[in-house]
């Protein structure tokens, strides 16, 4: 079954926004038309400043469209943890950042008529595992320490779990179709004046003493700041040794008795299963869907990526009437080092550029919450999370093992890249199969197609350079770095990596490497089924 | 001595491994990560082995570690061009290697001279 998100699946008219033509000069660039470029776009454009969106493909069609819908106070790395690696002071900041997104998104939901699907319903975290139980109270006893109205209980609604050890429930959290309001609020943003262009990539961008200035694959953009709202930074960035990528998968499904709980699980044992349920086309619930399985990019411990997709739907039929399958799909989140996100300038010197990254799948609340900080950072107002989100702040001894960690692994990637020779050869790649394979001292990236056609790219990523890992469930090159990953034409689809894997081409009668100029370019647009 | 001639061994197993990176850098071939981030650890060994021998006092290959560490300048530079995508210059991968080499030379004639 191929991947295809609900949310995708589920939008009926896409408005098509220009692409860029020519240059352009604005007051605030935003480099991405996720949940956060357009969120932090419509605050600016309500400010009254001049802005323009750069989306390289189509609003909403990064992470935003292939996420879960759910949002909620509680985060996926606790609450109770970012207390101990900073302070409750700051999990408090988190938490109330939080609470005031989420209002953000229903008020706006409502002020613009999006059809979302907006609706508050509990979340409930809860454990079948005694060893378990104490995170649950402290995750309980941090978000009322918040503020929060968490509370401990016994039962847990609408699932039938035996032996539930501990839960905890916090009303008043939500669901909505992401892509639905993000395109909703990108409309209310173009009326105030905003301008969004799609499929055109951000390829270079620099701050100057007095503005910036970014390159396109069309024209430049002069700007007086920038946010870099690419989910992870684009190009080189210190926080790359920090906010590791990590796929996690979904599965949605109907049920046979036509009922779907009406609440966000966490469901934490030894794994982490998230279960949710939304609608298609009403408010009424019709899509029973899991989530979990993450692993970090590009290093996925089971070859066969299928696993990660089965072991989710076993899971849905242990527990639920399972009728269909009827999407599966899969996206990347981000960490941090501290389990918080890093929003604000991008690093000390800069005075123009800002980032927004280290979401972990907690994103839609984030990316809102990124988006009003980020306007009132740039409008001069004093942000009251700055302090807890500060981009700047760098590791510190609490976090110092995480970057440790991170990077330790990223160095045993590298340290795979040795030198193979003649290792396997074109003809031991199957139909639908990808490989990496060395040809005349360089690494190639060989994928052929059901009709026995080879799709050729350098396997050197255009990042920092490491060698991309076939993903065999999403037909991509995934690279175990940080995160980038590319069609099987080489062309970006997300991750730091500005440019396409280099195109390469093989002289059939004698084997060799045609000479191809070593050009790349970063259109995303070739081939690519992702929108 | 038993130091220096520790630190020649690694700046011999890092010889090897530069000649053979250098293959990649002048045929234009990107170089394999692995050979780059094993030449420069051993280098380095090499280096702070040296650096303990000059710093217990008495004679020394001072000119050797001059111009390791030289190369070591170049060679750090080389890998920062290479991981972020700019082409390393020929003649920077050739000077790297000579001033090695040359290091090396001093640091032999000091050990087995006389
Ligand atoms: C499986 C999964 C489920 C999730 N479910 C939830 C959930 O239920 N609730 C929740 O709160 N969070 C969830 N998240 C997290 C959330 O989806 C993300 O954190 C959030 O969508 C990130 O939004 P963003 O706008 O920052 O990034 P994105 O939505 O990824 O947007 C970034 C945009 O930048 C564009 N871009 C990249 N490079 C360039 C360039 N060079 N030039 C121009 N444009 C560029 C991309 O095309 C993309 O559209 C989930 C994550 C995963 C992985
Ligand atoms: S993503 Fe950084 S090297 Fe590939």
């Amino acid at each position: 079954m191929e991947t295809r998100s609900f949310w995708e699946a589920t939008t009926p008219q896409r408005p098509v926004y220009p692409t860029l033509e020519g240059d352009l000069q604005v007051d605030v660039a935003i480099i991405g038309g996720g949940i956060t470029g357009i969120t932090a776009a419509h605050q600016l454009a309500r400010a009254g400043k001049s802005v323009a969106v750069l989306e390289a493909r189509r609003v909403g069609g990064g992470t935003t469209g292939w996420s879960t819908g759910n949002l909620y106070v509680p985060v996926g790395p606790y609450l109770h943890h970012i207390a101990k690696t900073r302070s409750q002071e700051v999990a408090s900041t988190v938490a109330q950042a939080r609470f005031t997104a989420l209002n953000f998104i229903e008020q706006h939901a409502q002020q613009y008529s999006i059809d979302c699907h907006f609706a508050r319903r509990p979340w409930y975290f809860f454990t079948q595992e005694e060893d378990m139980a104490s995170t649950i109270e402290k995750e309980a006893e941090t978000l009322q320490q918040a503020g929060m109205a968490a509370e401990l209980v016994t039962q847990v609604p609408g699932l039938s779990f035996d032996s539930v050890k501990r839960a905890v429930r916090m009303n008043g959290q939500a669901r909505f179709h992401p892509l639905r309001y993000v395109l909703g609020l990108a409309k209310a943003t173009t009326q105030m004046g905003g301008q969004i262009y799609e499929h055109t990539t951000v390829l270079d961008l620099k701050e100057e003493d007095d503005h910036c200035l970014l390159t396109t694959t069309q024209g430049t953009v002069t700007c007086n700041q920038l946010i870099i709202a690419t989910h992870i930074p684009i190009g080189i960035h210190t926080v790359q040794t920090v906010a590791a990528p990590y796929r996690s998968y979904v599965v949605a499904m109907r049920l046979k008795s036509g009922t779907y709980p009406d609440a966000y699980y966490w469901h934490n044992d030894k794994t982490h299963h998230a279960i949710t349920t939304h609608s298609t086309n009403s408010m009424e619930l019709d899509m029973l869907m899991i989530a979990g399985n993450h692993h970090k990019t590009g290093q996925a411990s089971h070859q066969e990526y299928q696993h990660y997709f089965n072991e989710l739907e076993a899971y849905a039929r242990q527990h639920f009437d399972v009728a269909s399958v009827e999407f599966r799909w899969s996206a990347q989140h981000y960490r941090s080092g501290d389990g918080v996100p890093y929003i604000g300038l991008t690093h000390k010197g800069a005075k123009r550029t800002y980032i927004a990254t280290g979401f972990y799948a907690d994103g839609l609340t984030y990316g809102t919450v990124a988006g009003i900080q980020l306007a009132e950072m740039i409008a001069g107002e004093k942000s009251p999370w700055l302090g807890a989100f500060d981009a700047t702040r760098g590791t510190n001894l609490a976090t110092a093992g995480q970057f440790i960690k991170e990077n330790a692994n990223v160095a045993a990637q590298y340290l795979k890249d040795i030198p193979a020779g003649q290792a396997s050869h074109f003809s031991d790649i199957e139909p639908g199969e990808g490989k990496t394979i060395e040809v005349d001292s360089e690494k190639l990236a060989v994928y052929r197609d059901e009709h026995s056609q080879l799709h050729i790219c350098s396997a050197v990523c255009t990042h920092m350079k490491c060698i991309v890992n076939w993903n065999n469930a999403e037909k991509t090159w995934d690279c175990p770095c940080h995160g980038s990953r590319f069609m099987i034409d080489g062309s970006v689809i997300e991750g730091p990596a500005i440019l396409n894997l280099e195109r390469k081409a093989i002289d059939p009668r004698t084997g060799h490497l045609v000479d191809s100029g070593g050009k790349t370019s970063g259109e995303r647009e070739i081939n690519n089924p992702i929108t | 001595m038993n130091l220096i001639y520790t630190s020649i061994g690694f700046f011999a197993l890092a010889a090897l491994l530069g000649m053979y990176l250098l293959t990649f850098v002048l045929r234009g071939k990107e170089t394999p990560k692995a050979i780059v981030f094993s030449h420069g650890p051993m280098a380095v060994v090499g280096l702070v082995l040296l650096i303990i021998y000059i710093a217990k006092g008495g004679p020394n290959p001072w000119e050797s570690l001059v111009l390791f560490v030289l190369a070591a300048l170049g060679g750090l530079y080389m890998v920062s061009r290479d991981l972020t995508g700019r082409p390393i210059p020929k003649v920077l991968a050739v000077g790297h290697g000579l001033l090695a080499v040359g290091g090396f030379v001093l640091l032999l004639v000091f050990a087995f001279g006389n």
